[in-house]
């Protein structure tokens, strides 16, 4: 027993310590490679080796950042560019979560539809942007249903294969205890769905934000993608690459906040178990 | 009282895999169904479940027609088909739904505690070993209480010890509540520990071959001289059923006729 002891401390101690190397140094790493490149090119900058209009510095993008923020110029354009993306992907996620759940339930509605979906799919979205235009008009309309056609599709994919894919084991279960439709549903086959549809919503959110920037690209007034085009027109390298940080902060944000909803219904998987907090 | 009158099975693509098998099995009697691989036995044991409708025939429970799954009748897979997104008491309390929650929880506590698994409550099914899962899947069987309990090769994927461990556990677990059981399995052993009755069935299309009643008392010793007894008795007559020469014998008593024809 006295020998034991020192040793399940020492156990204890060196848990302690993997903890918090998984919790805080592994991440860490990540950061080492972009630090060092935006350091060196600061210090490239300072030392006068380089004017840095074309890159400007980090320092510089910073403050581009933070004087568009004073003004309330960054404000108006996130939200414009988030309303966008919200409402685009929502729309997408109502129609691809409906449409893939009838293709994967029902056979002859995927008989019916699946083949149209598919040769829609086969069409790069943004050849519609001018048929778009032409019915919905230069403003919000077009630009929102863009987006709605980018999230729609890994959306309507991702339900439909996730529906598939379910093991017919396991719906047996469900049959051996006499389960009625609406409660196979919501027993078995919601729980079973549920993993793949959480990484269809992080695929179609990813190309919502892809696809945001296309539309505000088109023509628009406000908005992080037309911070970026008034960049490029205006020759402020500083501006557009601030456009892009945000776009970054943002994407990974709305990413997270997924990932941190869809978390505790999805405890039970092996992947997620292990990755914890990260 | 469970009926099967000349259940037969014909699958859409044509196979003949079941042929008027008929049995009656009483209340609470364990019966094994036994033989090589093409004989119906899971075809068979589905059609009971209800969960494939037999083409022939007819299976009745107390005079209740089967024609889908009957609360009255459990089924234990081979694999443990736990949810693994319930709990491990979660899983047990699958078809405990209409219940009020607190007897509910009683039962899922007193079943936890029944298969010796109390600790394991709020596990996920990926952290049980292949034994405990099962154990799981048996107590979710046997929780809402069925007449019948029906297993498909329950112990088939476990290793040696596990398996006869599991056996033992089940003979428990019967005698609680006395359930009909009817195994199928294709393990000799499995077959004469447990079973009252050993049907022993032919391959293509499947029929009944040969019944052996095991009047061995119980807890039956594995190594005992009877016991070995009855499992060359199975052996012979599984070894028999797949000469096609033999004709069928339904029962110990006409075996004798048979051969004399």
């Amino acid at each position: 027993m006295t020998v034991d002891l020192p040793a399940l401390e020492q156990t204890a101690a060196s848990r302690a310590a993997s903890a918090r190397w998984s919790r805080v140094v592994r991440p860490a790493l990540g950061l080492v490679v972009p630090v060092v490149l935006a350091l060196g090119w600061e210090l490239v900058v300072y030392l006068g080796y380089s004017n840095g209009r074309l890159v400007p510095p980090p320092s510089r993008v910073f403050e581009t950042i933070v004087a568009l923020a004073k003004s309330g110029e960054l404000s108006r354009h996130i939200l414009a560019t988030l309303w966008r993306v919200g409402a685009g992907f929502a729309l997408g996620v109502i129609a691809g979560t409906i449409m893939g759940a009838i293709s994967g339930y029902w056979d002859f509605a995927k008989r019916l539809l699946d083949p149209t979906v598919q040769a829609l799919r086969a069409i790069p979205s943004l050849a519609w942007v001018p048929l778009f235009v032409l019915w919905l008009g230069i403003f919000e309309t077009s630009k929102v249903a863009l987006i709605a056609v980018g999230v729609f599709f890994p959306i309507y994919l991702g339900v439909t294969g996730a529906i598939l894919s379910v093991d017919r084991k396991i719906v047996e279960v469900g049959r051996v205890f006499r389960l009625s439709g609406p409660a196979m549903i919501r027993r078995i086959l919601l729980p079973a769905v549920l993993p793949a549809y959480v990484v269809a919503l992080r695929v179609g959110l990813g190309l919502g934000w892809m696809f945001v920037v296309a539309a505000e690209l088109i023509g628009a007034s406000e908005g992080l993608g037309y911070l970026l085009l008034d960049g490029q027109q205006l020759g402020k390298p500083a501006q557009i690459l601030a456009a892009i940080v945000i776009f970054a902060i943002l994407g990974k944000l709305t990413d997270w906040l997924i990932e941190v909803a869809a978390a505790p219904l999805l405890r039970w998987q092996d992947a997620f178990g292990a990755r914890g907090g990260a | 009282m469970l009926a099967l009158k000349d259940v037969g099975k014909t699958y859409p693509n044509g196979v003949h895999a079941l042929e008027r098998f008929s049995a009656e099995i009483a209340p609470g009697e364990i019966i094994a169904i036994i033989g090589g691989s093409g004989c119906g036995k899971s075809t068979l044991l589905r059609a009971i479940a209800g969960l494939d409708r037999a083409t022939t025939g007819s299976v009745t429970l107390d005079n209740a027609v089967i024609t889908s799954p009957h609360a009255e009748i459990g089924i234990i897979f081979q694999e443990p088909r736990l949810l693994p997104w319930l709990s491990v008491a979660d899983n047990i309390g699958f078809g405990l739904a209409d219940l009020p929650a607190d007897a509910r929880r009683e039962r899922i506590a007193a079943a936890l505690a029944r298969v010796g698994l109390s600790d394991k409550a709020a596990a996920w099914p990926r952290e049980l070993s292949g034994g405990q899962a099962q154990r799981v899947a048996i107590a979710r069987a046997l929780v809402p209480q069925p007449e019948v309990l029906l297993l498909d090769e329950p112990f088939s994927a476990l290793d040696a010890f596990t398996r006869r461990d599991l056996q033992d556990h089940l003979l428990d677990l019967w005698a609680d509540t006395r359930p009909t059981l009817i195994l199928v399995t294709h393990d000799v052993d499995e077959a004469v520990v447990l079973a009252d009755r050993v049907l022993v069935m032919r391959p293509r299309p499947g029929r009944l071959f040969e019944q052996i009643t095991i009047n061995l008392a119980r807890p039956r010793d594995r190594k005992s001289e009877l016991f070995d007894t009855f499992k060359r008795r199975v052996l012979t007559a599984l070894d028999r059923s797949l000469d096609r020469s033999v004709r069928d014998v339904t029962d110990k008593s006409s075996a004798g006729e048979a051969m004399w024809w």
